[in-house]
């Protein structure tokens, strides 16, 4: 059985101020795992079991749930996501060539995390802002209209 | 020269268009109070049946008649889930109206749910959009204390309240019915119709499904009135809609146009044209999950029958044109990587078909197909489409059989002469 870890307390409240607006406990699953990430490293075996018991259910499917949704991490994952489009608009604009950038100036392949542990590097289906592709984001910032010179900057800006 | 007919984007260019003052100080709730003062549900209901306004979603579904099928009578709670789920490849409208003009689209809702009747609107809105999400949910803020949204509503008897629900980056999550399984807190696995949602929808409870850009146009039908939106498009396609155009042209961005208007107009009037001087190969009406259309085919009035007749489909508006130069392979690989990643798994032929195509994709680009494999993916493509359990198996077969069909010399020459095309990085599933 896996041990389930303290829940930051902020997440609770945050939890518990939004029950209400729904009619069962487990809609707030994947907002929860979610909003989960900011207190929490990643989705560990151990966060689950805790969110399952806060939302009464069980821990399988708090699993099984969380393993359909890509912005969920169940591993570890660095300090900064960079989420990069790979679909067809950014592509017909060049997002190869930043990809391509970003994994040498990083160091790392796509889907891997530097050795330092500040970035990892993802690529993502359409972020619905194709009228200004290739575009990326890191954490929550968007960065549109990419070109591969601007990765330095982008990445420094990060830091 | 065609002209843009600004509605949901009348405010474009107005700053601080998603704060209230500023939205009410360009007429922004006016429709709402004129429901709630003047209008029965059932009169709201059909004036936007009259209105001709259809679903900007995908399907273009009339929005009137998917309300009306709503019961009246229903005892307990009904639902409004609006779909901010944006992920179609090439759609970026909704993003626009979420962040720009985040009351519009929340009047709208509250419209929606006076005349249908609904106690809760519930905003499904993509994980990816940060910003979105604070801007909806401070729009929000704002209407609750103004008296838009809760209890008793500026006086009327009618209450709704609204919440901000968030995705976790899932393009299944925005077919309708998997939408509403995600809200329950499951897996984005679609549900069988019938029960319809309109009858057994969240929480088996009768829900509304309707996407950000239509619930947006609303209060304009209210507004000026069900025979102004009426007046405008074509025959079938009335009104206006929000066009994506992005790929290879100078100026990429959104155009709210007439329905009607000539596609060749949109991307050279207003889009700037092909970029760099170049020819247009071909381009996708609506998004990666219709088929492709050749160049000949750019004079096609943009409206649904038009689009139909000539072989594909208007979706979501996304207007996806690539030049001479494109490697139609290539692109048809991205699009359908997508889709074997993106399956929800939940039925066979889509599950394990999107994968097998992609598969022979990566084969003939890596150096290594076979002719009869062009044959093979039309074969694979005939028993996904109408065989899935839900659109998103038909949408997946729509690049590789346009494609196959109008540039198959392509693929031939690939498979001839062993091509092979250089991977500039190799993308991982998370
Ligand atoms: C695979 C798939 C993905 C979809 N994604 C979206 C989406 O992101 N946003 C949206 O509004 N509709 C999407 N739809 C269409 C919805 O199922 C539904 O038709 C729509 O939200 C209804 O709203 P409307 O009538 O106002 O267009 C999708 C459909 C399918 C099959
Ligand atoms: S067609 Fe089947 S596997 Fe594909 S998304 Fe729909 S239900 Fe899921
Ligand atoms: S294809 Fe990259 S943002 Fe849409």
């Amino acid at each position: 059985m896996t041990v389930s870890v303290q829940l930051h307390p902020e997440l609770r409240k945050w939890v518990e101020e939004r029950l209400s607006r729904y009619p069962t406990r487990r809609s707030l699953l994947v907002p929860t795992l979610i909003q989960a990430q900011k207190y929490h490293d990643y989705a560990s075996p151990g966060l689950m079991q805790a969110v399952a018991d806060l939302l009464q259910m069980p821990a399988s499917e708090v699993m099984s749930v969380a393993s359909f949704y890509t912005l969920i991490a169940k591993h570890p994952v660095g300090k900064h996501i960079i989420q990069v489009c790979h679909n067809v608009s950014c592509y017909l604009r060049g997002c190869d060539e930043v990809i391509a950038r970003l994994e040498e100036r990083l160091g790392c392949k796509v889907g891997e995390t530097t050795e330092d542990g500040k970035f990892t590097l993802i690529t993502v289906e359409c972020l619905a802002a194709c009228g200004s592709a290739p575009v990326m984001m890191v954490d929550e910032k968007l960065y549109e209209n990419v070109r591969p010179d601007q990765i330095g900057r982008i990445l420094a800006e990060a830091n | 020269m065609t002209e843009l007919t600004k509605v949901v984007m009348r405010l474009d260019g107005v700053a601080e268009a998603h704060r209230l003052d500023v939205y009410e100080a360009n007429g922004g709730y006016k429709a709402l109070r004129k429901v709630l003062g003047e209008m029965k549900p059932q009169e709201v209901i059909d004036e936007v049946k009259a209105s001709g306004l259809r679903g900007k979603g995908g399907a273009g579904f009339p929005a009137g008649l998917k309300w009306s099928f709503v019961p009246q009578d229903h005892p307990g709670p009904k639902y409004l889930a609006c779909n901010a789920d944006e992920g179609e490849p090439g759609t970026f409208k909704d993003r626009w109206i979420i962040e720009n003009n985040p009351h519009q689209m929340i009047e709208g809702c509250i419209i929606c749910a006076y005349a249908v009747g609904l106690s809760h609107i519930y905003v499904y809105c993509r994980g990816e959009f940060y910003e979105g999400k604070r801007k909806i949910e401070q729009a929000a803020k704002e209407a609750y204390e103004k008296g838009y949204l809760g209890d008793n509503i500026l006086g009327s008897g009618f209450s709704t309240h609204l919440t901000v629900h968030t995705g976790a980056g899932s393009y299944e999550c925005g077919e309708e019915t998997a939408l509403l399984t995600s809200l329950e807190g499951g897996r984005g696995h679609p549900k069988i119709k019938p029960p319809f949602p309109a009858s057994e929808g969240a929480w088996r409870k009768p829900t509304v499904i309707n996407n950000v850009e239509t619930l947006a146009t609303v209060p304009a039908v209210i507004s000026q009135g069900a025979r102004w939106h009426a007046g405008m498009g074509t025959e079938k396609s009335k009104g206006i809609k929000m066009v994506c155009v992005s790929g290879h042209v100078e100026r990429p961005g959104i155009y709210e146009v007439e329905f009607g208007v000539p596609i060749s107009a949109i991307i050279n009037d207003l889009a700037g044209g092909v970029w760099q001087g170049r020819q247009i190969k071909g381009y996708f009406p609506g998004g990666s999950s219709t088929p492709v259309l050749p160049a000949e085919k750019v004079d096609v009035p943009y409206d649904y029958e038009s689009i139909a007749e000539a072989g594909s489909m208007l979706g979501s508006g996304a207007l996806i044109v690539f030049d001479s130069e494109t490697d139609i392979v290539r692109m048809a690989e991205v699009i359908t990587r997508f889709y074997a990643w993106e399956s929800c798994g939940k039925c066979t032929p889509c599950r394990e078909g999107t994968r097998w195509m992609l598969q022979i994709y990566e084969r003939i680009l890596n150096g290594g197909g076979r002719m009869e494999d062009l044959e093979l993916l039309l074969s694979i493509c005939d028993n996904l489409e109408f065989k899935s359990f839900c659109p998103f198996g038909d949408a997946a077969v729509s690049v590789v059989r346009s494609t196959v069909s109008l540039y198959r010399d392509e693929y031939e020459e690939y498979i001839r002469e062993h091509k092979v095309y250089r991977r500039r990085f190799t993308p991982v599933k998370h």
